[in-house]
């Protein structure tokens, strides 16, 4: 090792010049980055939640839509000629916009587009609602009872109490990565229209809005709060060593690792998923711990002018530094490798690129310090201030010692409220609920959901089996019963199938009577009553009910949320009315998709990668831990903080009421990596402070005073880096830096507090 | 078309063509379309596919019968197959230009009843087909049209033309669903083989191919026509066969009973 260390410090200028070209090559890389905003693409290609959602885009296509609701909270609400004028103008505008696919009736549903069926003295009238702005107060009169004698659209397009009507536009296909300038568009029409006056408000949401949102969002957070998070490590950097360099090499090492993570995020073709923005905020908090060690053991080796030559104490520090940094950026990488055990890709890419970038932070500060320090000018006098908190480090190693009890009993209550937390957790993937309460997007969709019958979009498919199968009288009748099943949760807005509107027409057919509103009696009547409306309707007006050979049937479902408590809660329910009405031993076959089920299936994946993960990294840190100290009982103290650690960051959760979430769940695998790095040295410095042969009490003092101060510098470090998160965009962000500088806390105490009364145990005391 | 308008309209060309250059213009040469012999009357078998994006066909085979009066005609349409619509029956009465809307009625046999079917925008979709109410008509309405010959050009060893029509107004466009269509016609026959269709936004709409094109009782017939969307990448596919022209049909093969009726074979 001395060897490599050696030709390392002799060719300084090749070691600089080749990291300067390697950083250029990373950069050049960086172009390629790309976000995905997608969420089914958080999925793993193999769920069938995943697959399901391509089915349903390719058989009944896709049903992200945009969504634009027009309030008026006026007596009359949306039913008078000004707001009518408003829909007629903002419908014709969205059939204008070649960002928006509207060639079929559900490409662009509105007050204006939608068709009323009924009959007339000798046949089936299919016309639109609106023809036109209604003039008279008969006309508006007629347009309102219709829409609710036709029941379907109630709710749906026109809220209830008529207050409020809303559009939906799709996107063309494949303009994903226009979603933000969707938004945009849509947005400033909306800005025009209001400008304008009058008594209506208005409401944007919708998938595509909330995908291109965070697609906004995501690299002007990264971009934002780098400079947060660097000028936080400056300060704490200029605290700690009080020189230029000693600001700037850590810094140069940890952007540079920063650099080639991206780098080889870009040539990897990884995408930016909305918990990988984080990423360079870790890389910096972790990756300077290492810089910072080095730093301050060569400044204590120059203080006390140990080695003539600055080449031979350089060598020095490399030797005595390389194996317990090794080890810490091992355990703290193990613990984000142990996120492949998840199925998620976002969670797998943070977890294996946050390892990739702290072995990179290591290798960068093991040749660029010292080849740096070789070329820099030589200081004759360093500053030797007494580091900040040295009073409080003596404090503590003797404090701790008096009060074990108290100790003691502060972190048994701490575990026990923690366990009554845990039992408390709950799980939620939904997509809105990642953006602050606050948030106008998030505004709009609650004002949405009120209103009308829901943003989340949960699709049942059901395959017959066999063409025109979906045409029989006893098929349609379980359509109906499924949707009003579905339709019993307070939570489902609406449902819609081709049943209700074979039932409209069997209805228009015999003269309008409500006692008709049933499904057609025969198939034979079911295919001609299609027949029929086909002289009227557009080819495509029920090509996302159901497909043209009359195999395949999809009811559309509305929810008011996509909680994943609330999704799962129904799945269970109709789980077994489907099977029953729809049994695959007679060719049915019922598929689920949608924004709700991907947030269920994301859900599931969520918990079953986090105890797959948290399970790994526990027996992995573990493992190392028992090869380090070589000792089972060392092993199993060294877990303990991180342990309790771990406990108390799922019980704040469950007694906050933070869900597991995408972000959230990231927490526990990531504060054990990063916890069990300040054991580590606690005890390694123990273990060789009773090796001298140091009393007990003598021992925890000295372990104190020599590695109290780097373990309080570490705890800052990445209690204040995980805090800057608390200025984020997006509400996971914000609470997995609060979860994170939490739980750091809670293993920075236990550390430094826990242990000393842990090795006074027993008689005999533990010997480390 | 009756003979009579035929022979007024090669005169009035006759006179006209003086003061032409020696090309005629978009709406002449639309007009020699619109004069073109179809018989006076026609019996025909015809196989409709519906295929949609996926390739998920819908099938239907029908008979037809078609009969002109003046510059009006009567139509009646009988469903064989699929047999869940077997026996729906069709009849129409289209009259010509716009003035008066055309009529129409359905028989279902599950009801047992004819049903009206409510006038239609022309620029409605006919019967789940990619046809409009106004592309089923051989020939548009000439006078809702700017047309303007905008080229000629060689298909498969034919002279062609190239006419462009643009809706008068934009209530036509809105109404008709276009912004502006393209009519291919055979210089030799005076038929049009191909119509492409741009949609209100400008963009490319459909496209109507027409096909194996051959003289049946001395009337030129495309044996087959396919309507392609190109944006949402339905197809509707015809398929012609058993013409039998001017065999002289009467005129109660046009009415409500026969419709009730079904058809018998001839």
């Amino acid at each position: 090792m001395k060897r490599i260390f050696n030709w390392v410090l002799t060719h300084p200028k090749s070691i600089l010049l080749l990291l300067m070209l390697v950083t250029g090559l990373a950069v050049s890389q960086m172009r390629h980055i790309h976000i995905e905003t997608d969420m089914d693409a958080m999925l793993p290609k193999h769920s069938d939640a995943y697959i399901n959602k391509q089915v349903l885009e390719e058989r009944f296509g896709s049903t992200d839509m945009v969504i634009i609701g027009i309030i008026n909270d006026t007596k009359d609400g949306v039913y008078n000629t000004h707001s009518l004028a408003l829909v007629q103008e903002l419908t014709d505008w969205l059939g204008e916009q070649p960002l928006f696919r509207t060639l079929a009736l559900n490409d662009l549903l509105s007050l204006a587009t939608i068709k009323d069926i009924r009959g007339s003295d000798a046949g089936l009238d299919v016309e639109k609602f609106m023809d036109g702005v209604p003039e008279t107060q008969a006309q508006i009169d007629h347009l309102k009872q219709r829409i609710h004698e036709f029941g379907v659209y109630e709710n749906v397009i026109v809220s209830a109490d008529g207050s409020g009507t809303i559009f939906a536009a799709r996107p063309m296909p494949d303009s994903r990565h226009q979603y933000a300038e969707i938004y945009d568009l849509v947005k400033a029409k909306v800005a025009e229209i209001e400008a304008r006056g009058g008594s209506e408000r208005f409401f944007i949401s919708g998938r595509p809005v909330i995908e291109g949102v965070f697609g906004a969002y995501m690299p002007a957070e990264m971009k934002r709060m780098q400079p947060i998070i660097m000028g936080l490590l400056l300060l704490l950097l200029y605290l700690s060593f009080r020189t230029p360099r000693g600001v700037l090499l850590p810094m140069a090492v940890v952007v540079v690792a920063e650099v080639w993570t991206l780098g080889t995020m870009a040539a990897l073709g990884a995408p930016i998923y909305t918990i990988t923005t984080m990423l360079p905020i870790l890389i910096l908090a972790i990756g300077i711990a290492d810089a910072v060690h080095f730093l301050s053991r060569e400044r204590l080796l120059a203080h006390y002018q140990a080695y003539g030559h600055r080449k031979e104490r350089l060598v020095e520090v490399m030797h005595e530094l390389w194996k317990p940094m090794l080890m810490t950026s091992v355990t703290t990488g193990v613990g984000f490798l142990s996120m492949l055990a998840s199925d998620l890709p976002p969670i797998r890419d943070f977890g294996m690129f946050a390892a990739i970038g702290i072995a990179y932070a290591l290798l960068v500060t093991m040749l660029l310090l010292p080849a740096a320090m070789m070329v820099l000018p030589s200081r004759k006098k360093h500053d030797e201030r007494k580091p900040m908190f040295s009073g409080y480090v003596e404090w503590l190693g003797t404090a701790v010692l008096r009060h074990p009890k108290r100790i003691m009993a502060f972190f048994a209550i701490l575990l026990a409220v923690s366990l009554v937390g845990i039992m408390k957790l709950d799980v939620n993937a939904s997509l809105v609920d990642q953006f602050k309460p606050g948030d106008p997007l998030r505004q709009a969709d609650k004002m949405l959901n009120q209103h009308f019958s829901g943003t989340t979009s949960l699709d049942v498919m059901i395959d017959t089996g066999r063409e025109n199968g979906l045409l029989e009288p006893v098929f349609l009748q379980h359509l109906i019963d499924l949707q009003s099943e579905i339709e019993k949760d307070p939570m489902v807005g609406d449902s819609s199938s081709i049943a209700e509107f074979l039932q409209t027409m069997n209805q228009a057919l015999h003269a309008d009577a409500p006692a008709w509103k049933r499904v057609p009696e025969s198939s034979d009547m079911a295919a001609q009553y299609l027949l029929l409306y086909s002289f009227s309707g557009a080819p495509d007006d029920f090509e996302t009910f159901m497909t043209g050979d009359y195999r395949q049937a999809h009811i559309r479902i509305n929810m008011k949320t996509d909680e994943t408590r609330v999704v799962a809660a129904l799945l269970d329910r109709l789980q077994e009315k489907t099977d029953n009405w729809f049994p695959a031993e007679q060719g049915f076959k019922v598929e689920w998709a949608g924004t709700g089920f991907t947030v269920y299936r994301l859900s599931q994946m969520i918990i079953d990668g986090q105890i797959a993960s948290l399970a790994t990294s526990i027996l992995a840190i573990f493992l190392l831990c028992w090869l380090m100290f070589k000792r089972l009982l060392i092993a199993a103290i060294a877990m303990i903080p991180v342990s309790l650690a771990v406990s108390v960051n799922y019980g704040m959760m469950g007694n906050f009421g933070i869900p597991l979430d995408i972000a959230t769940a990231l927490t526990g695998a990531m504060a054990l990596g990063i916890g069990v790095d300040f054991a580590i040295h606690y005890l390694h410095r123990y273990h060789e402070e009773s090796e001298a042969g140091h009393s007990y009490e003598e021992s925890v003092i000295n372990t104190n005073r020599s590695v109290g101060h780097a373990i309080l510098f570490n705890a800052f470090v990445v209690i204040g880096g995980f805090l800057v998160l608390l200025t984020a965009a997006l509400y996971p962000q914000m609470k997995l830096g609060a979860l994170i500088a939490a739980t750091m806390l809670v293993c920075y105490l236990a550390t430094c507090y826990l242990f000393p009364v842990l090795l006074g145990l027993g008689k005999e005391k533990i010997k480390v | 078309m009756n003979k009579l308008t035929l022979m007024m309209l090669g005169a009035t060309l006759l006179l006209a063509a003086p003061v032409c250059s020696a090309e005629p213009t978009g709406l002449q040469i639309m007009q020699m379309v619109d004069a073109r012999d179809d018989g006076d009357d026609l019996i025909q078998h015809m196989q409709q596919r519906l295929i949609d994006r996926r390739g998920d066909v819908r099938a239907r085979e029908m008979i037809s019968f078609r009969k002109d009066y003046g510059r009006d005609s009567k139509s009646i349409t009988y469903f064989l197959a699929p047999s869940n619509v077997r026996d729906t029956a069709l009849l129409t009465w289209d009259y010509d230009g716009v003035a008066k809307e055309d009529d129409q009625w359905l028989y279902l046999p599950a009801l047992k009843k004819v049903r009206r079917i409510s006038a239609s925008d022309r620029g409605d979709y006919f019967m789940g087909t990619d046809f409009t109410f106004e592309d089923i008509k051989q020939v548009p309405e000439l006078e809702d049209y700017n047309w303007s010959l905008i080229g000629s050009e060689t298909v498969d060893g034919h002279d062609m033309w190239l006419v462009e029509g643009e809706p008068k107004s934009d209530d036509l466009k809105k109404n008709l669903g276009y912004s502006k269509t393209r009519y291919t016609i055979r210089k030799d026959i005076n038929m049009y083989v191909r119509v492409d269709f741009w949609d209100r936004k400008g963009q490319e709409l459909k496209h109507l191919v027409s096909d194996e094109i051959k003289q049946i009782d001395g009337i030129w017939t495309a044996m087959r026509g396919s309507m392609t969307n190109i944006q949402s990448g339905h197809r509707t596919e015809l398929e012609f066969s058993g013409q039998r022209y001017n065999t002289g049909l009467s005129d109660s093969t046009f009415s409500e009973r026969m419709l009730k009726r079904g058809y018998r074979g001839e």
